[in-house]
């Protein structure tokens, strides 16, 4: 459902509320228009599965906030566009969210659509919050784009030193996908697991259209690693894992945020046991909200949501941005995108539903919880927490 | 305001890719899809030129579209010679290799792209001056592919796209045409793709893959090729149509699907009732009207029907 779809009702609803409120000689000026912000996803193209769950979850969290009587009194209000996860769609998406539909902040996700984004930020002061995209560069954009979401080296280095230390494991091989997740995730690994004490065997790319992975793997076998890392995509690293079992290595695999997801024991079978892959929200066995919000995906949806600790994160991104919004009507100061980067940086912390607490730092990037899974017996159980 | 700018300046650098690529494939007939290729090397010469060497903008900007027509000129001369289809084969492995290059250079970013691309005239003369810019730029290539097309060296060039052997049998020079024609286009995608560089101040390679080729064709069979004003209207439809559709409030599980199904839909419709384009080209070469008497176009698009 679109926000807007409801529009209609709701001003009437609000006019209704004007009404009683001016009689109770409350302030009418108030009910005024909504609090608009703005969600940059894809919705078509490749990346379309996740970014569909991802908008879905974040229509829930204002579906809710405004159930609860909005912020302030006023309706929050959400923009919804495409980017195809595509950059030059991604800045179209931008630009009319900031000139069209005049929003301080909006939220995007997607690497290279959060980079290609960041000078239409700046330039008109809009803050853009990127949720879900994790790489190393985005705490660099400049004043007006920020993280949610920890960027690649929370997870890596938490898996990296796991491996080293808890795991005693001395022989690293690593996988990688030749694109800006992989190239940038796969360094990050190689350096902790180096200075850990380890000693990276093999350091391999493979193409983001390849869907033969035997060379590489078997540069992999001939390094005789302990523990391989596969720094992969969604799609490709079920499938590089399975290869890789067929060529008969069977040490331990680790992987990253992307990885932990129903679909690699769907799709892989009993070769998905033992596969080490990091999240970055808690999971329904530590938080009974998101044992809630896990049931209302398969009650209302049929299904769990593709990615879920992405859609946690985008769950709670309403909620932060209800937050600095109250924040600024309290301090009745205009509504824009310089004074709503004060308000957030102001708060600061925010306690989220989903993803519990989240502090912003002043070098743009957000530390959290890392919960190391591990698929034991056809299902995803908690190794360890790193905090 | 900002928004229609930057549609505008989006719309001006597809009509002129999309008429600089009807001149190759269309007036010339030379199979080549990697025009997009062009468009990237324009861009990135031009923004590592202007970034890394400090070159003053509208210098880097001109040796972006050179270094395009250069490298045209470059993957056209051997294949031209040996025959037509080698040109696509050539110009396809062209473009792989060239955006796997990228990928894997550090001094392009690599795959996550290049940022921090100085910008240009926004700031001095702001954006409603680039956006004017840019469109001056696409009605000078309409107007140059419409000057090339339909004077004295159109009409060369539709012999040689016609008959090739007896073109030749005239003693004219069918590869240095050829060669001239192509890197004229890939030149004008260069400078788009630098004009793009310099507004967007970010690149990355997957922007110019072979996905780009197809919506580039997508513009230029839609609107019609060998025609002056298809690839211009289909530019601008294919540009503003993904746009106004999220205009109409749409849910969002309902809008993504649709703009999927735009570009596809769009193809296969065109392909069913209107296989020549929205605008359809004539059978034979007909001059512009300078250079003809009109009887002269209308006695050979009679014989010809």
């Amino acid at each position: 459902m679109s926000a807007r779809a409801a529009a209609p009702l709701s001003r009437r609803a609000l006019v209704a509320g004007t009404l009683a409120m001016s009689l109770s000689l409350a302030g009418a000026a108030r009910a005024e228009e909504p609090l608009r912000f703005g969600m940059a996803m894809p919705l078509s193209g490749g990346q379309a599965t996740y970014g569909q769950d991802q908008v879905k979850a974040a229509e829930w969290a204002v579906a809710e906030i405004n159930a609860k009587g909005g912020v302030a009194g006023r309706k929050l209000e959400m923009i919804v566009l495409d980017t195809r996860a595509d950059p030059q769609s991604g800045i179209q998406a931008a630009n009319r969210l900031v000139s069209v539909d005049k929003v301080p902040a909006f939220v995007s996700a997607w690497s290279a659509v959060v980079k290609a984004i960041a000078p239409v930020a700046n330039d008109t002061r809009t803050v853009q919050l990127s949720v879900g995209a994790n790489s190393a560069e985005i705490a660099r954009l400049g004043d007006y784009t920020y993280t949610t979401f920890p960027l690649a080296a929370v997870d890596i280095t938490a898996v990296a030193n796991y491996a080293a230390k808890e795991m005693g494991k001395k022989r690293a091989a690593v996988l990688y996908i030749n694109n800006e997740t992989g190239t940038v995730a796969a360094q990050i690994y190689r350096d902790v697991f180096s200075k850990a004490g380890g000693q990276v065997v093999a350091y391999e790319a493979y193409d983001p259209r390849a869907s033969d992975w035997t060379g590489p793997l078997l540069k992999v076998r001939a390094a005789q690693p302990d523990i391989v890392h596969i720094q992969g995509l969604v799609a490709d690293t079920p499938q590089v894992i399975a290869q890789m079992r067929q060529l008969g290595l069977t040490m331990p695999v680790s992987s990253y945020s992307a990885v932990y997801n129903p679909k690699l024991i769907e799709q892989l079978g009993k070769a998905s046991e033992g596969v080490i892959a990091t999240s970055l929200a808690p999971g329904a066995a530590d938080d009974p909200a998101v044992a809630a919000y896990l049931a209302r995906w398969k009650k209302e949806i049929g299904r769990e949501p593709n990615g879920l600790p992405y859609t946690q994160y985008l769950y709670d991104a309403p909620y932060l941005v209800a937050a600095v919004y109250s924040g600024l009507i309290d301090k009745k100061l205009p509504l824009t995108g310089e004074n709503f980067r004060k308000e957030m940086l102001a708060i600061r912390t925010f306690d989220l539903p989903l993803t519990g607490k989240l502090t912003i730092n002043d070098d743009h990037t957000v530390n959290k919880t890392v919960y190391l899974m591990e698929v034991k017996n056809g299902a995803w159980v908690k190794k360890a927490v790193v905090e | 305001m900002d928004y229609l700018i930057t549609l505008a300046i989006l719309i001006g650098l597809s009509v002129a890719l999309a008429s600089s690529f009807n001149l190759i494939i269309g007036y010339a007939g030379l199979v080549s899809i990697a025009h997009p290729v062009f468009y990237a090397i324009g861009a990135y010469v031009s923004a590592l030129l202007a970034r890394d060497l400090g070159l003053p903008v509208p210098l880097a900007m001109l040796c972006g579209a050179l270094a395009a027509a250069a490298a045209s000129a470059a993957v056209a001369l051997p294949s031209l010679r040996v025959s037509g289809d080698y040109l696509l084969i050539a110009s396809i492995g062209f473009q792989l290799g060239v955006l796997e290059a990228i990928k894997n250079i550090s001094v392009t970013g690599g795959a996550g792209g290049l940022t921090n691309i100085p910008a240009f005239l926004v700031q001095d003369g702001g954006r409603g001056a680039y956006a004017a810019l840019v469109i001056a730029f696409a009605g000078l290539t309409v107007w140059l592919n419409w000057r090339i097309a339909h004077g004295p060296y159109g009409r060369a060039l539709s012999a040689m796209r016609d008959d090739e052997t007896a073109f030749a049998g005239l003693g004219r020079n069918a590869v240095a045409m050829k060669v001239a024609v192509f890197a004229f286009g890939s030149g004008i995608a260069g400078l788009a793709g630098a004009l793009y560089a310099h507004y967007f101040r970010f690149v990355t390679p997957e922007q110019f893959e072979i996905l780009q080729s197809a919506a580039l064709l997508t513009m230029v069979v839609v609107g019609g090729v060998r025609t002056t004003w298809g690839p211009v209207l289909g530019a601008v439809l294919l540009q503003a149509l993904p746009q106004a559709i999220t205009f109409v409030d749409l849910p969002p599980a309902i809008l993504g699907p649709l703009q999927g199904l735009l570009f596809t839909g769009l193809v296969l419709v065109f392909m069913v009732l209107r296989p020549q384009g929205l605008i359809a080209a004539g059978e034979a070469w007909h001059p512009a009207k300078k250079y003809s008497a009109k009887t002269y176009s209308a006695k050979t698009r009679g014989e010809a029907r």
